[in-house]
């Protein structure tokens, strides 16, 4: 706290003429880019001003007065900018359809890799369009197994069992055959 | 040594395998607060691996039944073949990766716009050669 009265304090020198113009320009980049809604953006937004403003204004002192600005900037709008990044990402998950493909648990590369060790015949090959089917299939398999194991252990934790809340293998040895014979 | 050579390919597989598993279920254990023991982690791990192998020598020989030696989505389908819930899942996967690629062929994705745009215009620098 007594950083940023200090910084108050500094500020009020050079923001008399140069960085009011700036300002309001900030601004406006900042809510456009808000718009598309990812933190990457607004990191580059942050940028992108600061960067147009070292054209104008090559003084040491405003450039520092500037970062203080985008502090300011970024606690200002932190309430309303988390909700809206939240918003578009769980849109993009339900667009991208029962699965979100953005995180697989296996990356590709290695799926593939593992599958091609595993290959009796070396000559075998994999369309890329079964690649991306089979890396759904284990992306689905790897959630059930996990999701099963939950629910194991919240029946090991309703018969009183034990109390704790880590995952163990025991429920993991429960689950195993029927997850195997339903995949 | 060509065994041993093998054992410790799979090995360090198996590793690169756990490693990836890890990070996944540490991720879903942050957003869905829960916890897993490392050696959930790592038999998980092994029945992921057992479930891959498994599968690549159904996939290989689907496709051999099949007459191909390349493996398409019609035999990733046939793993799914005892579990209807699975395969409608699957299903839609599959049409809306197909739906993804009629898109692209209309030009929109721009990879395959390019690659349909380069013979083109070699034919018309070919034409124009010509003139």
């Amino acid at each position: 706290m007594p950083l940023k009265a200090a910084n108050t304090v500094r500020r009020k020198g050079p923001s008399f003429n140069p960085p009011r113009p700036v300002k309001p320009a900030a601004q406006t980049s900042t809510t456009t880019k808000r718009a598309s809604g990812t933190a990457a953006s607004r990191a580059t937004g942050g940028s992108k001003p600061a960067a147009s403003r070292s054209d104008i204004l090559p003084a040491a002192a405003i450039l520092s007065s500037d970062e203080d600005f985008e502090e300011d900037n970024n606690e200002a709008q932190s309430d309303g900018d988390e909700l809206m990044e939240d918003a578009p990402e769980e849109e993009d998950r339900r667009q991208s359809g029962v699965l979100d493909n953005a995180t697989p648990p296996i990356p590709q590369p290695l799926l593939a890799r593992l599958l091609y060790e595993n290959f009796e015949d070396d000559k075998t090959q994999i369309q890329k369009g079964a690649m991306n089917l089979f890396s759904s299939y284990m992306s689905i398999f790897v959630r059930e197994a996990i999701a099963r194991a939950k629910d194991e252990r919240d029946k090991a934790a309703r018969r009183g069992g034990r109390s704790e809340a880590f995952l163990q293998v025991e429920d993991l040895e429960k689950l195993a055959p029927q997850l195997v014979l339903d995949f | 040594m060509a065994s041993n050579e093998a054992s410790e390919r799979e090995e360090r597989l198996k590793s690169a395998l756990w490693y990836q598993i890890g990070q996944f279920v540490d991720e879903e254990a942050a957003e869905k607060q829960f916890n897993a023991t490392p050696q959930f982690i790592g038999a998980l791990t092994e029945l992921v691996y057992t479930q891959i192998a498994n599968s690549a020598r159904d996939l290989e020989v689907f496709s051999k039944h099949a007459g191909r030696k390349v493996i398409n989505a019609d035999d990733v389908m046939l793993l799914t073949r005892r579990n209807e819930a699975l395969e409608s899942i699957l299903k839609q996967e599959l049409d809306q990766m197909r739906a993804a690629e009629g898109q692209g062929e209309s030009g929109q994705a721009q990879g395959q716009a390019k690659k349909r745009g380069r013979p083109a215009g070699r034919g018309k620098g070919k034409g124009k050669a010509k003139q």
